[in-house]
């Protein structure tokens, strides 16, 4: 299950799996994207490949506005995007742990 | 455990879903679920892209280890094509010079503990293990 929409913000908010089946539906969607925007990803579980070339080919076509930043970045996320060097290419800020148990 | 899949990228919620009855089974630690994940379906994507000469169902087995879990996928009828010979990703390359696709190999070659690589009778078999952490 995957879902991408705009929130109240302007942000545009990526929720569940980002796979290869579902990167052309979130290409579709970014690619109507005119100006530099947010990602919030506080959602999204998983992402491949396949989604890192959505996110790479949208950021690079608005990269003289700006770009795309990446925020509430889970740790599994965080750790492709270390090893794929997109912690080079975009700014990213990652979700804040949740507090321990009482 | 194994089941087999069609050649098509449709099949990865199926995939997920077979995963999902895997790691429920064997109780195996969620902590790893990302890992198996990615790689089975940066594996699974390349045989489904590249290995256009055949029809045959993709077989995935998955087992578990005493730190971990094994996983396989075969590929039937097809040309040999070891991913551990892929040629290297500069990831430190400015914006500029980096283009979509690629990395999908890379990650797993990466984020894989182990990958074992046999062909034989046209039957491609990918294997890697991902250790607990």
């Amino acid at each position: 299950m995957f879902q991408i929409a705009h929130d109240d913000s302007g942000a545009i908010v990526l929720e569940g799996r980002l796979d290869a089946a579902q990167a052309p539906r979130a290409q579709a969607f970014l690619d109507e994207v005119t100006g530099p925007c947010v990602l919030d990803m506080g959602r999204l579980e998983y992402i491949s490949s396949a989604g890192l070339g959505v996110l790479l080919r949208t950021h690079k076509r608005l990269i003289d506005g700006g770009g795309l930043k990446l925020v509430n970045v889970n740790r599994h996320i965080g750790d492709i995007f270390t090893f794929s060097g997109f912690d080079r290419l975009f700014e990213i800020e990652l979700a804040r742990d949740p507090p321990p148990l009482a | 455990m194994q089941q087999t899949f069609g050649r098509s990228i449709n099949e990865l919620s199926r995939i997920v879903a077979f995963t999902d009855r895997f790691f429920a089974r064997e109780s195996i630690d969620p902590e790893m679920r990302y890992i198996v994940d990615l790689c089975v379906e940066e594996l699974f994507v390349n045989m489904v892209t590249y290995n256009t000469e055949t029809t045959a169902d993709i077989q995935l087995e998955m087992a578990s280890l005493k730190h971990g879990v094994q996983v396989s996928l075969t590929d039937f009828d097809v040309d040999r094509f070891d991913p551990r010979e892929i040629a290297p990703v500069n990831v430190d390359a400015p914006l500029e010079q980096r283009a979509p696709g690629g990395l999908g190999l890379y990650l797993v070659m990466k984020m894989a503990d182990s990958i074992h690589y046999e062909y034989r009778d046209r039957t491609s078999k990918i294997t890697f293990v991902a250790e607990r952490r």
